[in-house]
């Protein structure tokens, strides 16, 4: 790219890179990063990536990125955009192939001490019940009317079809359901695509986690949630699989013609985007919306069958509710102050969580004192970290913060002189028990391939968008 | 033919060929090759395989986004692709492949969607190649 990239520290956790007109840039890019991660994070195209961000029609304050960001296709991962609802722009690369990946978190009443012993039996159970879904189709077999619901309802659909429990419905981000979804919007190809994937964990970096409450360092947000230390926890990672994959591929295919029609250049392709209140933007939003439901509906299926996992190895008198679910792959209609005044805009979250402060509507009512909680999966092996929104994130964020991690390594680099097993023994010496559906799935997942999660964690504290409520660390893994 | 390329998060692949038709069969065939153990799959059904596109870089999104589709909504593994027709903005060509069964086929990566990332087309003396990068 051309040159050296000029970035200016604001403060020990704030970097600023000034609007350049001559790079089409309607605004500044701000970076949330300690001087370490700044570092990581100049080796790739991130900041290049969040500087074309910049010039997207209509943005509405700065391109922001997060401690955790690292390069992408046109957005950076871990990047947050805003544009003005009535004259910006909604971009499919913006919130990405996987459509509303997230993250759930599942309380137990089992402690450490009562798992430990039975974590062989439990992954071995668990991994015959959640099909990754790399193999074969899932457990749930529905006709395309069913999909359909599915699509409108999201993790409803679920709860009323046997797959759940109705609080599971309450305590999730949007309650499981984007309002707005079109099932219609979806292609005959996606839905194709989707259908036997229901139910399905997936490939990549998405995982179940059985993890414990390693330590608490907020009291009475971590009671409100109802973890303690020493609570054996789940956290859940996927989206939406095929189906969220194909809308994306469909609507990026479409808005390069698009485009031209409405005078749009981007200084990179993946960025396509229309006007939000185009044909094109509405059909987009009513397909992710609808994609959105599903990958909901598909983190409580596996949910559903986690339940059925931990009952079988530890009694059905074992208690598992959803502590919350959250999506860091969306676009969402929301309402900001920015600049002292109200603005409705399309908060893009590519690789970023909405972290919404103590008060706000949004929350359910027993968390709304505390903050909305926020769910930060860090690499397989490592940890992962419970937060609550805080108000810098309103404030600064249009009320985001990070995802996760963050990938410092290429998938190439970690296979390099690693093979799956020894990946195996040395998570097994950390007292962790994995199961892969993939060969290389593992290895490419190395804690070595991703920043330390702590270090993001810290970033984002010290900045005030979240507080830290509970470290997690793994017991047991699943991969896809 | 085709070589794997790193990428932070993904993974991409240079394909190259002695014109643009063998590109597109080799550039199919990495994308095959990237998501499945390709030894064991038998050529014994055959394909149509087609796309078209606005320019150069969209064709073969679109043309590697077929393959993708038939790889993950119809389970259908290919390993060998022939180009029968090959003009500006369209591509049709033919796929030999068989049902996925994951048992001879295992998964190495599953791929979510062929991206514009970095996406180059060149022609030189020896022939056509194509860097294309994957969301995995």
């Amino acid at each position: 790219m051309s040159g050296r990239i000029p970035i200016e520290a604001t403060d020990a956790v704030r970097h600023r890179i000034p609007r350049d007109e001559r790079r089409g840039m309607r605004t500044d890019v701000v970076v949330y990063a300690s001087k370490q991660i700044l570092d990581q994070i100049s080796k790739d195209l991130s900041l290049e990536q969040a500087m074309n961000v910049a010039t997207l029609p209509g943005i509405v304050g700065p391109s922001l990125a997060m401690p955790d960001i690292h390069q992408g296709y046109g957005f950076p991962i871990g990047g947050v955009a805003a544009t003005d609802y009535r004259t910006g722009v909604v971009s499919p690369g913006g919130v990405g192939f996987d459509i509303n990946c997230g993250v759930r978190l599942v309380r137990t009443s089992l402690t450490e001490g009562e798992v430990r012993p039975k974590i062989r039996e439990l992954m071995n159970q668990a991994f015959r019940d959640v099909p990754c879904g790399t193999g074969g189709a899932g457990h749930i077999k529905i006709g395309e009317k069913q999909l359909n619901d599915v699509l409108a309802k999201g993790t409803r659909w679920m709860v009323e079809n046997g797959f759940g429990e109705d609080s599971d419905a309450e305590y999730s981000e949007e309650g499981g359901r984007l309002e707005g979804a079109d099932p219609e919007c979806v292609s005959a190809r996606a839905k194709e695509r989707g259908l036997p994937q229901l139910g399905t964990l997936g490939s990549g970096n998405h995982f179940l986690e059985v993890q414990f409450v390693e330590k608490v360092h907020d009291e009475a947000a971590a009671r409100a949630m109802g973890i303690e230390q020493g609570q054996v926890v789940v956290l859940i990672h996927c989206g939406s699989r095929g189906l969220g994959h194909q809308v994306c591929t469909d609507y990026l295919a479409e808005m390069g013609a698009a485009m031209k029609r409405y005078n749009i250049t981007l200084p990179d392709r993946q960025l396509a985007c229309v006007p939000i209140q185009s044909p094109e933007g509405q059909s987009y939003l009513g397909a992710m919306r609808a994609a959105a439901n599903f990958a909901w509906a598909n983190r409580q299926a596996i949910l559903h069958f986690l339940r059925g996992s931990i009952w079988q190895v530890f009694g059905k008198g074992t208690r598992i509710g959803l502590i919350y679910d959250v999506c860091h792959n969306i676009a969402k209609r929301e309402r900001h102050v920015v600049d002292g005044e109200k603005r409705e805009v399309l908060v893009h979250r590519k690789g970023a969580t909405r972290a919404f402060p103590p008060g706000h509507r949004e929350i359910p009512a027993s968390y709304r004192n505390i903050g909305q909680p926020v769910l930060i999966p860090g690499s397989m092996g490592t940890a992962s970290w419970v937060l609550v929104g805080a108000e810098g994130a309103m404030a600064e964020t249009f009320g985001s913060v990070c995802h996760g991690a963050g990938r410092l390594m290429s998938r190439t680099a970690a296979r390099k002189g690693r093979n799956a097993k020894e990946v195996l023994q040395a998570l097994e010496k950390q007292g962790i028990v994995a199961r892969s559906e993939t060969r290389d799935g593992i290895i490419e997942e190395i804690p070595e391939a991703y920043k330390d999660v702590d270090e993001v964690i810290e970033v984002v504290h010290a900045a005030g968008l979240a507080r830290k409520v509970a470290r997690l660390r793994p017991m047991g893994v699943i991969k896809g | 033919m085709f070589e794997i390329l790193e990428h932070t998060a993904d993974i991409g692949f240079r394909a190259w060929g002695p014109n643009r038709e063998e590109l597109f069969a080799n550039a199919a065939l990495a994308l095959e090759s990237v998501a499945i153990e390709i030894e064991n799959v038998e050529a014994c059904e055959v394909y149509p395989v087609a796309a078209s596109g606005e320019d150069d870089e969209s064709l073969l999104v679109n043309w590697l986004s077929e393959v993708l589709y038939y790889l993950d909504g119809r389970r259908v593994v290919m390993r060998r692709f022939e180009i029968e027709r090959l003009e500006p903005f369209q591509v049709r060509g033919r796929a030999w492949g068989e049902s996925r069964d994951p048992e001879r086929h295992p998964a190495k990566l599953v791929i979510k969607g062929v991206t514009y990332h970095q996406l180059r087309i060149t022609q030189d003396q020896t022939g056509w190649s194509a860097e294309v990068y994957l969301d995995i």
